[in-house]
């Protein structure tokens, strides 16, 4: 995966992003963030995510794409994902693989903060690559299982903007209502 | 300063996030997240219907997919609630209809529902697809035509001991023949026989039955057309088996189940002669599930069937399988989990089975993963409680009904305080307990201390005194719902405990000795609980001292309700008192 700064000039950049469509080598694609960032992936990894497969399926991609909604740091991190889900190993047939990858993956989410995690969760949303979007939501999910709300805020930095009335009728509905 | 977390981006990680108790954490945290939650939490169980308003909850959670209720207090089981206490499902169906479009599945557990709540159900919600009637009763056979013929996606109807006006076996053939969706259909209830040809087409139009269970109306001949046509059944639940054996019947019988490789649950088998027992071997082996209570064999047939029966989880019998044939389950059924025996007769004095406490221990002994139990039995013993306890410390569920009211221990003649005790200490995972036979206050102070679990204790012809209210309200921390009957309870105790009560789903007393003028206090002192008296005799005209019938307490968000009968007193209805408090509806 190659990755280049465009320069700031936006005219110049249009013009970079037709040679690039012209001289791109066949099957590959080049996906292009907000803040100017530049991914060359394979096709078959941009078909991960649907709107881009859409694009493809409608002859409406170029070879090079824009993503204006996502900035470099999180498609590089959502493209490291996307290449090694290319093809997902099935659990009865590999169960080899299926491990290994699903090590890679614990791996892979280990290593960012919440915020970050959040920022892929949208960008997943965003270019329609449920694997992700659901691998990223099931990791913050078992953050909150079995916390009390307490224990939520101080994992998401959140502030208590309830009144001590409003909660207490709450955790009151809550528990005497809902909860058997 | 707080991460950004917009709203779309927590509602894909809510979409994970199932259990109640994990959404009720979640809309505590924050004003945004309480939203977020509320418009997407899809499962909602409502343990007493009275606790909170219908408008209340569809207002909160308008994306419901599946709605659980529960209406009238457990003891409705043994007719100690009169009719028209309450439990009306109609304003549920009405709030739902208005507000939560979206609705597939409710399902309600001892609810007056009418035909009317049918009819609104099926015309109310596109999407319907699962209803199941527990111990429902208020509606007829058209209220289940209206489901049957409008939900065009219903994969799911089950009448499970309803009682219900029986019009007639019509209903069914209001399935349109367009219906293919259907998963589940359970008529056992109705006694009305239905046309076996409309039911025929319609097993045979659905791929996905998995489970069906039949009524006694149907006969062996229908049972046979039916399995042929849905081999593939999960669960089934016969019709009735007394009928004459013909060979021929007998052997297109055994080939019909035989070829129901995938049967896992076997029910119904109304008054099954012992004759038509070999036809059910060849599904033994694959059963996990087997309900015997209408089942009248007696030994020694039962073993031959049980001892098939190598991976059963779960067994429901009557107490005609003896001490003899509770020890072929012990030998045989080495998967069993859930063990229910249950008296075949109704009086004492016709009890002549050799079942004994023998029969529970030993099954306690044999059966490692036993950790449900309901057993009547005529008397008991200490001793037996205590191996019983020292071998299944893993029991969950533990219901032992003694039938001869404060009977002891038949070989020592003491109560049997020190089984009970056992049972408490040992068993640490104990959710649920019935107690039963004599027993004194002592027995409730080892319960209170060491039941540290348990949720539901239900309490029957025990205790010498409040002591044991006394002792039962100080401890059992996980106490959601208790309830009592026959038992020399009183005031103090119940007075003296009251903070308890809002931490509790629900008390029931019936035939204790609780007092009209302590019910008044209890209701002035606890403006959070409902506090019912149930009495037909009105305790207004009566002295403040004398006992009153029934009484049932719960804890409730929604304030006083509106539908009680006459026979149902609360404070707000005492004219001296209540006028300035009736909440106007």
């Amino acid at each position: 995966m190659s990755s280049s700064k465009k320069s700031s000039d936006g005219k110049s950049s249009e013009i970079e992003e037709a040679v690039a469509s012209l001289t791109m080598p066949f099957n590959k694609i080049l996906l292009t963030s907000s803040d100017g960032e530049s991914f060359e992936i394979d096709e078959a990894v941009a078909r991960k995510f649907q709107i881009i497969a859409h694009m493809i399926e409608d002859d409406c991609a170029g070879k090079a794409i824009p993503i204006d909604n996502v900035t470099g740091d999180i498609l590089s991190k959502i493209i490291e994902y996307a290449k090694k889900h290319v093809v997902e190993p099935d659990e009865d047939e590999d169960e080899e693989a299926k491990k290994k990858l699903d090590s890679w993956d614990a791996k892979f989410v280990e290593k960012l903060d919440l915020e970050t995690i959040f920022k892929i969760i949208l960008a997943a949303n965003y270019l329609n690559f449920e694997g992700l979007l659901g691998f990223a939501s099931q990791t913050v999910a078992d953050y909150i299982k079995d916390k009390t709300p307490e224990e939520v805020r101080e994992i998401f930095n959140i502030e208590n903007d309830f009144t001590p009335e409003e909660e207490e009728a709450i955790r009151k509905e809550n528990a005497w209502t809902f909860n058997g | 300063m707080g991460l950004r977390l917009p709203s779309k981006v927590l509602e894909h990680i809510l979409s994970f996030i199932d259990s109640n108790e994990d959404r009720n954490s979640v809309s505590l945290v924050c004003k945004s997240w309480f939203e977020t939650e509320r418009k997407t939490r899809k499962r909602v169980f409502v343990g007493n219907c009275y606790a909170v308003s219908p408008a209340a909850v569809a207002k909160r959670f308008p994306e419901m997919r599946s709605l659980t209720l529960k209406g009238k207090p457990h003891f409705a089981d043994y007719n100690l609630v009169p009719d028209g206490w309450g439990g009306y499902a109609w304003p549920w169906i009405e709030a739902m209809a208005a507000k939560c479009p979206s609705l597939e599945e409710i399902r309600l557990k001892r609810m007056v529902v009418t035909d009317e709540c049918l009819e609104k159900i099926a015309a109310s919600f596109k999407d319907f697809e699962v209803l199941v009637l527990t111990s429902c009763e208020g509606f007829s056979t058209d209220g289940i035509a209206a489901i049957a013929a409008t939900c065009r996606n219903l994969r799911v109807l089950e009448l499970r001991e309803c009682i219900v006006e029986d019009l007639g076996g019509d209903w069914l053939s209001y399935f349109p023949e367009t219906s293919t969706s259907l998963v589940s259909l359970d008529f056992s209830c109705l006694d009305s026989e239905v046309k076996i040809s409309d039911l025929e087409r319609l097993v045979s139009r659905s791929p996905n039955l998995k489970s069906l269970k039949l009524n006694p109306a149907v006969t062996l001949d229908g049972l046979v057309s039916l399995l042929r046509r849905a081999p593939q059944l999960t669960e089934l639940g016969t019709g009735s088996f007394a009928f004459q054996l013909k060979p021929e019947a007998f052997s297109k019988l055994s080939e019909a189940f035989s070829n129901c490789k995938q049967l896992q649950s076997l029910s119904g088998l109304w008054d099954v002669l012992p004759e038509y027992l070999p036809a059910l071997y060849s599904v033994c082996p694959g059963l996990t599930s087997l309900n015997l209570s209408y089942a009248t064999v007696r030994m020694p047939d039962l073993v031959e069937l049980l001892r098939r029966c190598s991976k059963l989880q779960k067994l429901w019998v009557m107490d005609l399988i003896e001490d003899k044939g509770l020890e072929a389950v012990a030998s045989y059924c080495k998967e069993l989990r859930e063990l229910r025996v249950f008296p075949s007769a109704p009086d004492l004095d016709e009890a002549n089975i050799p079942l004994t406490e023998q029969g529970l221990v030993v099954v306690s002994k044999g059966c490692r993963k036993l950790e449900s139990v309901l057993y009547f039995c005529v008397q008991f013993t200490n001793a037996a409680l205590l191996t019983i306890a020292r071998k299944r410390p893993n029991l969950k569920c533990f219901r032992l009904c003694v039938i001869e009211p404060f009977a002891p221990d038949y070989k020592t003649n003491e109560p049997l305080d020190k089984g009970f005790k056992a049972i408490a200490e040992g068993c640490k995972d104990l959710r649920r307990l019935s107690v039963s036979g004599l027993l004194s206050d002592k027995a409730f102070k080892y319960i209170g201390k060491h039941a540290k679990k348990v949720r539901m204790l239900s309490i029957a012809f025990a205790g010498d005194s409040d002591l044991m209210l006394h002792h039962l309200l100080s401890g059992c921390e996980s106490l959601k719902k208790l309830e009592i009957r026959d038992c020399p309870f009183g005031d103090t105790a119940l007075l003296e405990h009251a903070a308890k009560l809002e931490t509790m789903r629900s008390l029931w007393m019936s035939s204790c000795f609780v007092s009209f003028g302590a019910c008044k206090i209890l209701s002035k002192k606890m403006p959070r609980l409902n506090v019912e008296v149930i009495d037909e005799h009105p305790p207004e005209t009566r002295p403040e001292s004398s006992p009153v019938e029934r009484i049932y307490i719960y804890r409730t968000v929604a304030g006083p309700r509106m539908d009680t009968p006459e026979f149902v007193w609360t404070i707000h209805k005492n004219p001296e008192i209540g006028v300035s408090h009736l909440a106007i509806k």
